[in-house]
C-alpha cells in the first residue's frame, strides 16, 4: 500500500515539474510481432519453377560453411572471413534481413567455427552489438602510423581459420583492430537488407535519371549524383556507396569477402589489403578445400531433387541461388497501424515529403522494367524510399572509404522500407535510436542539413512523433 | 620555355606525391608494440574526397569560395556581401559543388545566444545555368519551372513575382506546406550565368519578413537581375556553350588514364586572345583534371568581340561520360 502511495506522488511530481519529459518525442523502437518480410513475391508459384528456386536458395542461405570435409559438401571457407553463413548476419527479422539482436559474430569461438587459440573476438563485436565487418581507410606504415596518402579502405576480415581442425597448416594472424581503433583508423559496416531488391535491381537507368532530374532545383541543398559499374557505364546501386552493379555481383563479392568462398565471380581466394601488394596468402593456406577453384561452381550433376523444377534448382552455383533468393524476395510490408496509428502514420509521411527528407528518400519509384525472371518484378513500384543516388553526407558519417565513384563522405539514400523492424541503424550500426540516427545527417558538408534543421528546428514535437511514426511503420 | 618549365614542376610534385608510398610496406597488420605513441587519424575529417572542386589558381575567385564572417556572408565571385542579422550565423558548410552545377554557398541558422521564440534557417545557394538539369534560361524560368513541379505537399503563396531588393531586381517566389505549418519564401537573381538565391524557411512569416527586410543592406554587382545577370564590366561576360562551333580554333582532347562515367562541369575563362586562362572543376577527380588541364592548354578560341575590343568570356563545358538528360540545345542559350 505505502508503495502503491508512493509511486503516485513521484508520478505527480515528474508530472508536474516535468511535463516535457513526457511529451518529448521518442523513437517506437523496433517493431515486434511477424516479420513484415522474408516472403517471396507474389507470382512466385511451384508451377513454373520459381518457388522451388527461392526454396533452394533460401536454404542455401542458411548453410553453414566449412575449410574442408563438410558432410554437405559446403567447402571453401576462408582462409579469413566474417562469417560462417549468410543467413548469420542477414536475420533481422527474417532470413534475408540486417544483423539480429544477438550478435552471432560474437560466439564463433564458443560455436566452434573459429579456433580460440589463434583468433581473439576484437572489441568491437559485442554480444548484442550490431554484426560488422571491419576496414581500415589508409595503410599502416612500417611503425603503426596510419598513412593518409595510402588509402585502403578493403575489408579486413575478423577472422582467419587457422587452429580450426579442418585447415591444415594455415596459420594466419587478424589483422591489428586495436592498432587501428587506436589510430582511429577503423570504420564498420552493418549488413544491407536484402528484402525487395530484385525492384530495386530492375529500375531501368532512365527511370533513376529522370527522378534525379525531378528532385533538382529543391531549394533544400540537395544534389547528388550516381555511382557507376566500372565495365559498362551504368548505374551501379547495391551496397552503401551504390558499388554494386546486380544482385550476383553482391552475392559473388560477399562469399569470397565475407566467408572466404571463391566462386565463378571471384575466383581467387582473397589477401588481405596490403598482402595482395606483396607476397598474397601463403601456399599452406591456399586450396584448404582440396577441391581446386573456385570453390563454388555451377553443379555440373544434379545433387538432389525428384521433380524437374527441384532437380533444375540444384544446378546453379550457390551465388547464382543467393541472387536468386534475393531477387525473389518481397519487400517488407508496412503497417498502416503500428506504431501510434493510421493517423500519425499518414501525417508522419506527409510530414516526410513537406520538410525534404523524401527528396532523397525518393517514396516511390515508378516503376521497374519489364522482367524476364517472374511477373511481379515486371512494371512494379519500388517504394524503398531511395533514390539510388550517392550523396554527401558530411564529417559525422564520413567513413574516409572510396568505392567506385563515391568518396569518403558519399553514401547511397539508405533504402528505408522494413525500418520498422531493424534494431542497427545507419551504416556502421552506431546506434539503435531513430533519433539519433536522423542527427547524424546534420553535420558539415552534408546535403541533408536543411532537411534535418526542418526536423529539429520547424517541427513541433508531435509533428516530430508522427514523423518516427512513419519511419517505423515501414 | 616557361612550358617545359610547368612540366618539370608537374613531374616533382607527382614524385612528392608518391613518396609516401614507397616508405615501408604497406600494412594491415603487424607488431606496432614499439610505437604504442602512433599517430592518431583526425575525427571527423573528409580525407578521402571523391569528384570534389578544384581550380587551375588559387588567385580566382570561385562561387564556393564565399564565407561567412562575423556578421556578413560575403562572396568576392558574385561580387556579394549579405548582412547577417545578429546571432544568425552558419553552423555547418554545405557540401561541396555537385556535378548539375549547385552550389550550397551558406546556411544560416540562429546560434545558440539566440533569445528569439521563432526559429528559421536562411539557405544562400546558386545553380550554374550552363549545367542545370532544368530547361532554364535565366533565373527566372529556373524559378518558374520550381513552382511547376511543387510536389502535392506544398501550396504556392506567392507565384513568382519580380520585386526590388537591395535595388536589384529579385524573383520572389513563397510558397508553403500547410501539413508542416512551415513557409518557403525564395528571391533568387542572376549574376554571372548562375542563380543565385535566397531560401528562408520559418513556420513564422513576420520573422521571414524582417529578414527579407534586412536584405536591402545586400551589396551587389550592377548586372545582378533575374535574367539580366551575364557578367561583364569588371568581371568576364558569360556565355552558354562558347567553347563550341566556329569559336574554337584549335582544340584537344583530353587522355583519360582512367575511364569514369562521373560527370565533369568545367568553367573556363578565355582571355583577350582567346587562351585559357582559369579553370574551374566543379565536380572531377585528380587525375581527370589534370587531363582536362593539360588538354585546355592548348585549345585556341576565337577572342570575343564587345564594341570590337576583345574581352574576356567565361563558359562552360561538360566532361565525362556519365549518362545524362538533355538540356536545352544551344540554339535556345542565353547569349548577349
Amino acid at each position: 500500500m505505502k508503495t502503491v502511495k508512493l509511486a503516485s506522488i513521484l508520478a505527480f511530481l515528474v508530472a508536474s515539474f516535468f511535463p516535457g519529459m513526457a511529451l518529448a518525442q521518442s523513437d517506437p523502437g523496433v517493431q515486434g510481432g511477424p516479420a513484415r518480410a522474408g516472403s517471396p513475391l507474389a507470382s512466385v508459384n511451384s508451377s513454373d519453377g520459381t518457388l522451388q528456386f527461392f526454396q533452394n536458395g533460401l536454404a542455401r542461405f542458411q548453410d553453414i560453411e566449412s575449410v574442408k570435409n563438410s558432410p554437405t559438401g559446403n567447402n571453401g571457407l576462408g582462409p579469413r572471413f566474417n562469417f560462417v553463413s549468410c543467413s548469420g548476419c542477414h536475420l533481422q527479422p527474417a532470413v534475408g534481413g540486417t544483423g539480429p539482436a544477438t550478435n552471432p559474430q560474437f560466439q564463433v569461438i564458443a560455436n566452434g567455427f573459429v579456433s580460440g587459440s589463434t583468433n581473439t573476438i576484437p572489441s568491437f563485436i559485442t554480444a548484442n552489438g550490431p554484426t560488422r565487418e571491419a576496414r581500415f581507410p589508409f595503410f599502416f606504415d612500417q611503425f603503426g602510423n596510419p598513412n593518409p596518402n595510402a588509402p585502403n579502405g578493403g575489408v579486413e576480415d575478423l577472422f582467419t581459420v587457422s587452429g580450426r581442425s579442418d585447415a591444415g597448416s594455415c596459420t594466419l594472424q587478424q589483422p591489428s583492430f586495436a592498432q587501428a581503433q587506436a589510430t582511429n583508423n577503423l570504420i564498420f559496416r552493418i549488413p544491407t537488407p536484402t528484402f525487395g531488391t530484385g525492384l530495386i535491381e530492375n529500375v531501368d537507368d532512365s527511370t533513376l535519371l529522370n527522378n534525379q532530374a525531378a528532385n533538382a532545383n529543391n531549394n533544400l541543398g540537395i544534389s547528388g549524383t550516381f555511382n557507376h559499374n566500372g565495365n559498362d557505364g551504368t548505374i551501379s546501386r547495391f551496397g552503401w556507396k551504390a558499388q554494386n552493379k546486380s544482385l550476383e555481383l553482391f552475392a559473388g563479392e560477399a562469399y569470397n569477402v565475407e566467408m572466404g568462398i571463391t566462386n565463378e565471380i571471384f575466383t581467387q581466394d582473397r589477401p588481405l589489403p596490403g598482402e595482395d601488394m606483396h607476397t598474397g596468402l601463403p601456399s599452406s593456406c591456399l586450396n584448404l578445400s582440396g577441391g581446386g577453384y573456385p570453390e563454388d561452381t555451377t553443379n555440373f550433376a544434379t545433387k538432389a531433387g525428384t521433380d524437374q523444377f527441384a532437380t533444375n534448382a540444384s544446378i546453379p552455383s550457390d551465388t547464382v541461388m543467393f541472387a536468386m533468393f534475393m531477387r525473389l524476395l518481397a519487400p517488407p510490408t508496412p503497417s498502416t497501424i503500428t506504431p501510434g496509428g493510421a493517423t500519425s502514420i499518414a501525417n508522419g509521411r506527409r510530414l516526410f515529403s513537406a520538410i525534404g527528407c523524401a527528396t532523397c528518400h525518393t517514396p516511390t519509384l515508378s516503376s521497374t522494367q519489364a522482367s524476364n525472371f517472374t511477373s511481379s518484378l515486371g512494371n512494379a513500384p519500388v517504394n524503398a524510399f531511395s533514390d539510388l543516388e550517392i550523396h554527401h553526407m558530411g564529417t559525422v558519417l564520413a567513413d574516409n572509404v572510396s568505392q567506385g565513384g563515391a568518396g569518403g563522405d558519399q553514401f547511397r539514400t539508405a533504402p528505408l522500407w522494413g525500418l520498422g523492424q531493424r534494431i542497427f541503424l545507419l551504416h556502421d550500426g552506431r546506434t539503435t535510436n531513430l533519433l539519433a540516427a536522423i542527427e547524424a545527417h546534420d553535420a558539415n558538408g552534408s546535403e541533408a542539413n536543411q532537411a534535418e534543421s526542418n526536423f529539429d528546428l520547424q517541427l513541433t514535437t508531435s509533428q516530430q512523433q508522427d514523423i518516427l511514426n512513419f519511419l517505423r511503420s515501414l | 620555355m616557361r612550358t617545359q618549365f610547368a612540366r618539370l614542376l608537374a613531374l616533382l610534385s607527382l614524385s612528392i606525391s608518391l613518396l609516401p608510398r614507397a616508405q615501408g610496406v604497406p600494412q594491415s597488420g603487424g607488431d606496432f608494440s614499439n610505437n604504442p605513441e602512433a599517430r592518431k587519424l583526425p575525427t571527423g575529417t573528409i580525407l578521402v574526397t571523391g569528384a570534389w572542386s578544384s581550380a587551375s589558381d588559387s588567385a580566382t575567385p570561385l562561387p564556393e569560395g564565399g564565407r561567412v564572417g562575423r556578421n556578413a556572408y560575403s562572396n568576392p565571385y558574385f561580387g556579394l556581401t549579405y548582412a547577417l542579422s545578429p546571432d544568425w550565423t552558419e553552423k555547418y558548410s554545405g557540401p561541396p559543388p555537385s556535378d548539375s552545377g549547385y552550389y550550397v554557398l551558406a546556411q544560416i541558422r540562429p546560434a545558440d545566444t539566440f533569445k528569439g521564440t521563432s526559429r528559421g534557417s536562411i539557405l544562400i545557394a546558386a545553380q550554374d545555368l550552363f549545367f542545370t538539369f532544368t530547361p532554364a534560361r535565366n533565373a527566372l524560368e529556373l524559378i518558374n519551372n520550381n513552382k511547376d513541379k511543387l510536389n502535392a505537399e506544398y501550396t504556392v503563396e506567392q507565384p513568382p513575382t519580380l520585386v526590388t531588393t537591395a535595388s536589384h531586381s529579385f524573383v520572389r517566389f513563397n510558397y508553403g506546406s500547410p501539413v508542416a505549418e512551415i513557409h518557403w519564401h525564395v528571391l533568387a537573381t542572376q549574376i554571372r550565368c548562375h542563380m543565385v538565391q535566397f531560401v528562408f524557411t520559418s513556420r513564422d512569416t513576420k520573422l521571414m519578413e524582417s529578414l527579407i527586410q534586412d536584405m536591402d543592406k545586400m551589396s551587389l554587382p550592377h548586372e545582378a537581375g533575374p535574367i539580366s545577370g551575364r557578367g561583364g564590366g569588371d568581371v568576364p561576360v558569360c556565355i552558354k556553350d562558347y567553347a563550341s562551333g566556329e569559336n574554337v580554333l584549335e582544340r584537344v582532347d583530353p587522355v583519360f588514364a582512367e575511364r569514369r562515367f562521373n560527370p565533369v562541369p568545367v568553367r573556363i575563362i578565355i582571355d583577350k586572345e582567346g587562351k585559357v586562362k582559369h579553370i574551374h572543376f566543379l565536380s572531377a577527380f585528380p587525375d581527370q583534371a589534370k587531363a582536362i588541364t593539360d588538354a585546355l592548354s592548348q585549345w585556341r578560341f576565337r577572342p570575343y568581340l564587345r564594341d570590337g575590343k576583345p574581352v574576356e568570356v567565361e563558359t562552360g563545358i561538360m566532361f565525362g561520360r556519365a549518362p545524362r538528360l538533355a538540356t536545352l540545345p544551344s540554339a535556345n542559350a542565353p547569349n548577349e
